[in-house]
């Protein structure tokens, strides 16, 4: 099964990540880092980290609360949002899980909190 | 042997030579595999305590309300706002035959009504309307309503008391350790998140892990002791100092601020902070330093550091990391210059805990400021199934019966004080309750 998400124009060469990191909550995010072993993660991390400063240049353009009618725009979001979840698995663990940690599965996010931010 | 160890007093200038009181000796394994231990924690602190279940600001509107499942106090509690304005609580347990009338764990609604037999009530408890109500005999209904809970707001914390009428109002419960802490910038605060674990431990166990910082450097040796000052020849992460009042306790701490997770301030301040805690961060840790220099200027609020209540870094410390802040029996509050951590280890049975961890941040007006959030989040997540991850094991190593006692030392204080708070507790419920038996 393949997902297409298509990305805006001059993060084309982004794309190819959208169906693997474009996850819209906390638990999609950690329950793939889980998933898609160590390679993928440095992969992806080295993929956007270069181009990061200009995509959040340019979803800073964007209200946070225009994202919703913006599907290029809250992909991108989204996978901004995955680099912050891997970001422990690439620089604290240098390994996909937290090092001894617990079950991250049972350190369940209550993804309807009320006082979440959305996204 | 161990009888020696207790003899030794903690010198002059240690944090535990202020509080003589709790001694420096062995602290007992009985209190965290007891469950007798357990029953009279219930009996004499649970159900007579204000605990807390959530933050006004999770019902803002009318009709808004959760559930606090309460198994300690053998009870469930619906918490809810009235057309007032007010917050009420009340138990889950309706005034006919006894059916739970809110099944949904949060919600709004109009009135709380049985979905066994239709009985409803108004938001302040007060039971409205009954079906069939000629078929009862002379039923008067202003006698049934749902059984209200002692409830009281601090600073925007709910509490509830099971005491039909509280020894102390929640504000003279608060007030002599946490009177000076009083106009944080809670309302700034205001984009949280949650996580729960039913842990597999006891809740005092859970809750020492949290109130010391000597295991920063071995638990959290690979994320966040960069937040240990390495400048100077003192090892680990000491306290500025530790208050330790009748109950409450608290501790402040210092650490270095050339770290992304270690310097929150710098994304609220900009400028020489954030470029201080970019010092290191940049070619360590790329993503890090992304996230700071995509969250400065992003905060709709500003967190000026003087405007912080003079009980919050009490010490003055420049090198300020946060205060941690422990509400008696199981609350546990961390404050930081512009966010602050809220976990509740409210015990289930002798052996099982359940944790409620919640962090909230400044409303950030960009996506690059809501990056920022969730590498703060993440990261602290993270380092939360580090500090977890000693818990069951630590219950199992206990219940082995191979010790009987725990060596604390001086910055260890607050587990010393906990324990002798819970003791203090059981001997005075137990006092009264001998007392009022004659």
């Amino acid at each position: 099964m393949s997902i297409v998400k298509s990305l805006p124009a001059q993060f084309a060469e982004l794309a190819p990540y959208a169906p693997i990191w474009a996850l819209a909550t906390e638990t999609e995010r950690n329950i793939q880092r889980h998933t898609v072993g160590m390679d993928a993660i440095y992969e992806y991390s080295k993929a956007i980290l270069p181009r990061v400063d200009e995509v959040v240049t340019f979803l800073n353009a964007i209200p946070l609360s225009d994202l919703d009618s913006k599907p290029e725009a809250m992909t991108l979001m989204q996978m901004l949002l995955s680099l912050a979840e891997i970001a422990p698995a690439v620089e604290f663990y240098k390994q996909p899980a937290v090092i001894d940690g617990y079950d991250s599965r049972r350190f369940v996010a209550d993804e309807t909190f009320v006082m979440s931010p959305h996204p | 042997m161990q009888e020696n160890t207790n003899n030794i007093p903690a010198p002059e200038g240690s944090v535990t030579a202020k509080y003589p009181e709790l001694g420096s000796g062995l602290i007992p394994v009985e209190p965290y595999i007891s469950p007798e231990y357990f029953e009279r924690e219930k009996k004499h602190i649970f159900k007579k305590t204000w605990l807390h279940v959530g933050r006004a600001d999770q019902i803002p509107k009318a009709g808004d309300y959760f559930v606090a499942d309460l198994e300690v106090c053998d009870t469930q509690i619906i918490v809810v706002r009235n057309r007032q304005g007010e917050i009420r609580a009340m138990h889950n347990v309706c005034s006919h035959r006894l059916n739970e009338i809110v099944y949904d764990k949060r919600g709004n609604t109009r009135k709380l009504f049985c979905k066994f037999h239709g009985w409803a009530y108004d938001l302040d408890g007060n039971l409205t309307g009954v079906p069939e109500e000629n078929s009862f005999f002379n039923l008067d209904k202003s006698k049934f309503g749902l059984t209200r809970v002692a409830c009281e707001v601090w600073q925007g914390f709910i509490f509830v008391n099971m005491e039909p009428n509280p020894a102390q109002s929640l504000e003279e419960f608060m007030k002599p350790v946490y009177g000076s802490i009083e106009g944080y910038p809670w309302d700034k605060l205001k984009e949280g998140f949650r996580w729960t674990s039913v842990v597999n431990c006891n809740w005092k166990l859970a809750l020492d892990a949290f109130q010391e910082a000597y295991h920063v450097a071995y638990v959290h040796g690979n994320s966040i002791a960069d937040a240990i000052d390495r400048s100077t020849s003192v090892e680990g992460m000491p306290p500025l100092d530790v208050i330790c009042g009748d109950v409450h306790r608290r501790l402040s701490l210092a650490g270095n601020q050339k770290s992304v997770y270690g310097n929150p301030k710098a994304v609220t301040e900009g400028g020489a902070a954030a470029q201080q805690a970019l010092s290191d961060a940049a070619n360590a840790r790329p993503i890090a330093a992304a996230a700071l220099r995509a969250g400065v200027g992003s905060a709709k609020e500003q967190f000026p550091l003087d405007a912080l209540p003079e009980g919050v870094n009490w010490t003055k410390s420049p090198n300020w990391l946060f205060d941690m802040n422990v509400i008696f029996p199981d609350f546990y509050v961390s404050l930081r210059p512009n966010y602050f951590q809220a976990y509740t280890f409210r015990p289930v049975s002798h052996d099982k805990t359940m944790v409620d961890a919640r962090v909230f941040y400044a409303e950030m007006t960009t996506a690059g400021g809501r990056f920022f959030l969730e590498y703060m989040k993440v990261a602290l997540r993270d380092v939360l199934l580090e500090d977890f991850s000693t818990l069951e094991r630590t219950q199992r190593a206990a219940q082995t019966g191979v010790k009987k006692h725990m060596i604390v030392q001086d910055r260890e204080l607050m587990v010393r004080h906990a324990y002798h708070a819970v003791e203090r507790m059981l001997a005075r419920g137990e006092a009264q309750e001998a007392a009022s038996n004659q």
